[in-house]
């Protein structure tokens, strides 16, 4: 028996292009997809002052009730934090304002006094999570930017069924045997690679940069943005979320950490060097 | 005489190798655009490459 048509399914969100990949799911299905990011991205966005992330930012030294879904990824930041040895860290926030990362990139960054930064608190002694609640200490501010659409991604690629490819600004997640059933086939680094059951992620210092050596990757031991001496780290992991703390972890720890880490943790990577 | 002649051409033969050398590294500065190191790529057997295979998207959709 012939296996289904591949549905395809393009669109930008979040500020970046996506792609929704499935067999036997129609199109409004595929559609359907789209409008769960958008929504996810509504609340989880720090750039909208009604996002339930700001609110959450803005009661910082409060319980604050929190939706399953922020909570959920609220446990995932600090899984990453422990993870990561604190290499990936959602405190960032005032990081990202200091460079001039206020708005989205679309709009251009503001001005920026990097000198300003500070290194970001441990998140386990600045984040408590509770069932339904959480509480952020005083003056501190999270952006989920760094974990939430591989979380994401994940989430979505289990509704669309047993064969399904959801990418989100490069984090990706593959399920099932791909178009030809071998695998999803998917660019990584300058290689492709047959994903069934994995997931990938770039982070990279060479995008999403503006200005004298800013960009978004920050590196919270500093508060500034990451000069590790790699400018790429591409990984497959099982999760896209795991996929997205990998990569960024490796990119901050540099080029003689970024292996060892890599092999601990990933099933391939790909390190590009600055 | 021979002798002497023998140590001359030496050191000239020295210094100039020496001077056409430093003109030849001052003439050829490294590209700061050039990678330091080669990329690495590393990937277990349980992911398999298929680097003639047209990908269906990549990590850099963005």
């Amino acid at each position: 028996m012939p296996p289904d048509p591949i549905g395809e399914h393009r669109f930008d969100a979040m500020g970046t292009t996506c792609s929704v990949f499935a067999s036997g799911v129609s199109s409004a299905n595929l559609r359907r997809t789209e409008m769960q990011v958008r929504e996810l991205a509504a609340r989880l966005t720090r750039f909208d002052p009604d996002s339930e992330l700001s609110r959450f930012n803005a009661a910082a030294g409060e319980w604050t009730p929190v939706s399953p879904e922020l909570e959920a990824l609220l446990r995932e930041s600090l899984r990453a934090f422990e993870m990561s040895a604190g290499l990936v860290n959602v405190a960032v926030l005032p990081s990202m304002v200091a460079i001039g990362y206020t708005r989205t990139l679309a709009d251009g960054p503001t001005d920026a006094s990097p000198w300003s930064a500070q290194s970001a608190p441990p998140l386990p002694d600045v984040l408590k999570v509770a069932v339904g609640m959480a509480r952020l200490s005083p003056g501190v501010g999270i952006d989920l930017g760094g974990i939430a659409k591989g979380w994401m991604a994940d989430r979505l690629c289990a509704r669309l069924g047993p064969n399904a490819l959801v990418n989100l600004g490069g984090d990706l997640r593959a399920r099932g045997a791909g178009p030809d059933g071998d695998g999803w086939p998917v660019g990584l680094g300058e290689t492709t690679v047959l994903l069934d059951d994995h997931a990938a992620a770039t982070s990279s210092a060479l995008r999403r940069r503006w200005g004298d050596g800013l960009h978004h990757v920050i590196d919270p031991r500093t508060g500034r943005p990451a000069a590790s001496g790699l400018a790429e780290v591409s990984v497959v992991t099982r999760t896209a979320v795991d996929a997205e703390i990998v990569a960024k972890a490796a990119l901050i720890a540099g080029a003689k950490l970024a292996p060892a880490f890599c092999a601990a943790h990933a099933e391939a990577w790909w390190l590009r060097p600055s | 005489m021979r002798s002497l002649l023998l140590k001359a051409g030496a050191t000239a033969l020295t210094l100039a190798t020496t001077v056409v050398s430093a003109h030849y590294v001052a003439a050829h500065l490294k590209n700061p655009a050039a990678p330091l190191h080669p990329t690495v790529l590393s990937v277990a057997p349980s992911v398999r490459q298929a680097p003639d295979v047209k990908p269906v998207t990549s990590t850099y959709a963005s």
